[in-house]
């Protein structure tokens, strides 16, 4: 799982209002390489929750993002900056752990790269 | 490239090869009295037993034959914008699907697109709730892509492959909750379904039907439209039935599901084929039904509607936040 999936991800257990960010528990963390692509990360972040993208970064063991959202213009050139964002946001995954529902601290869990977000019956 | 999969309604990411990385995450109206109020998250027992297990069981199969290009879902995702983030909802060929409750942000994608999912959804509350999903999860402005089973097949043969669900048969197998299903025929034909729905298999067409003892046995005198679509006897569209599905037997030993869906009669074998019957649950479209379930949202617009290939299909535009 990226951190990009995870800025998209919310706990939708019923009642739920505010289930977004997921805490994110850590037991494996792989680094897989992609091609950046600048245009693409210029489209991607004004989506991007940056608080809860850098604090998700940081638990995953990568400090070299700010904390506060910069300013969109370092998208234009700022290459040290795209390298940065580009590696936390797609080439850092979570292979094994889990993402906390911030509300109730379900947990849902993640195997090989992959969140379960299936609710249980009750959960509906 | 790598592929996010995230295991729900079956968002699947992933980052294509070329120089456009697009992420594809690969999910008012008066009830029938006759339905129950249970709530509409919560997965009545025909999607169950008749998609989700079968689904279960065939995915890698069906996996497998999903060979055919959609021209008109490739049109409607080249025409966004590079580096668009779209949703797809319902693509992990049928495992894990919930398409009523997405765990993703309101307003977050480009566009969503929900291709053959939604006739699988047994009550019109559930199958407009998953509209109001994909709305709710694009951004204000975006675009929203449903394709979904037409009544009018291209094909007129098929639906005769296929088995009618009568009122009586759900209540029977399925209990409280069940689809609200209109007209009232009172026969069940269990028919010998030779293609499946890509028309794999080549196998001349051969409508034998044979009636099991589980079934009612009823004259076949079910008077037809005028395009050929299975009427009941008050007149109404039939529009709920059971898909076959043959999974081999070689491939239902590799998914182990199989046996036990034999013993409690989930599935059948047919020796003659060398496979395992599934039955899928469809609630198959009318035309004009897409825009009928979205005509009550205050927050999204029609933009588009076609059928293709014996599907009915709808473009929708967001017009709210939120």
């Amino acid at each position: 799982m990226r951190l990009l999936t995870h800025n998209m991800l919310s706990s939708n257990i019923k009642g739920v209002t505010k289930g977004f960010p997921l805490k994110i528990e850590v037991e494996k963390v792989v680094e897989k390489q992609v091609e950046i692509n600048h245009d693409f990360l210029r489209n991607i972040f004004p989506k991007i929750d940056w608080k809860a993208f850098s604090d998700a970064a940081r638990t995953m063991g990568y400090v070299e993002l700010p904390e506060q959202a910069p300013d969109p213009s370092v998208l234009e050139s700022d290459l040290d900056f795209l390298t940065k964002f580009h590696h936390a946001l797609l080439e850092l995954h979570l292979e094994e752990g889990a993402l906390v529902c911030p509300e109730t601290g379900r947990k849902f869990p993640v195997n090989k790269g992959i969140p379960n977000m299936l609710l249980h019956e009750d959960e509906v | 490239m790598k592929e996010i999969k995230v295991k729900d309604a079956s968002p699947m990411c992933t980052l294509a090869p070329d120089t456009e990385p697009r992420i594809q995450p690969s999910s008012s109206v008066s009830e029938d009295r006759k339905c129950s109020s249970i709530s509409v998250k919560s997965t009545p027992e025909i999607e169950k037993k008749y998609v989700h297990h079968v689904y279960d069981a065939i995915a890698p199969h069906f996996s497998s034959t999903r060979f055919a290009k959609w021209p008109k879902v490739a049109a409607f995702l080249e025409s966004l914008p590079t580096g668009s983030l779209i949703l797809d909802a319902g693509c992990g060929n049928g495992k894990y699907l919930d398409a009523v409750n997405l765990p993703y942000r309101t307003n977050f994608g480009d566009a969503a697109i929900s291709i053959a999912v939604l006739h699988h959804l047994s009550t019109e509350n559930r199958r407009k709730k998953a509209i109001e999903e994909l709305v709710r999860v694009v951004k204000k402005g975006g675009l929203v892509l449903i394709t979904v089973w037409a009544v009018e097949q291209e094909d007129k043969s098929l639906l005769t492959k296929w088995t009618p669900l009568t009122e009586r048969y759900l209540e029977e197998w399925i209990g409280p909750g069940s689809p609200c299903v209109r007209g009232s025929s009172s026969f069940t034909l269990e028919s010998i379904p030779e293609t499946e729905e890509n028309g794999l298999g080549g196998h001349p067409k051969d409508s034998r039907v044979s009636l099991t003892e589980n079934m009612q046995q009823s004259s076949c005198s079910t008077p037809q439209n005028e395009d050929d679509s299975m009427v009941s006897r008050d007149g109404k569209s039939q529009q709920e039935y059971f898909v076959p599905w043959h999974l081999p037997y070689h491939r239902a030993e590799v998914s182990g599901a199989s046996a036990g869906a034999l013993a409690n009669g989930l599935a059948k074998k047919d020796d003659k084929k060398g496979a395992v019957v599934y039955n899928r649950y469809y609630h198959v479209f009318g035309e004009g039904e897409l825009e009928r379930l979205v005509s009550g949202m205050d927050n999204a617009v029609i933009v588009d509607k076609f059928y293709d290939k014996s599907n009915w299909c709808i473009i929708l535009e967001k017009t709210l936040e939120g």
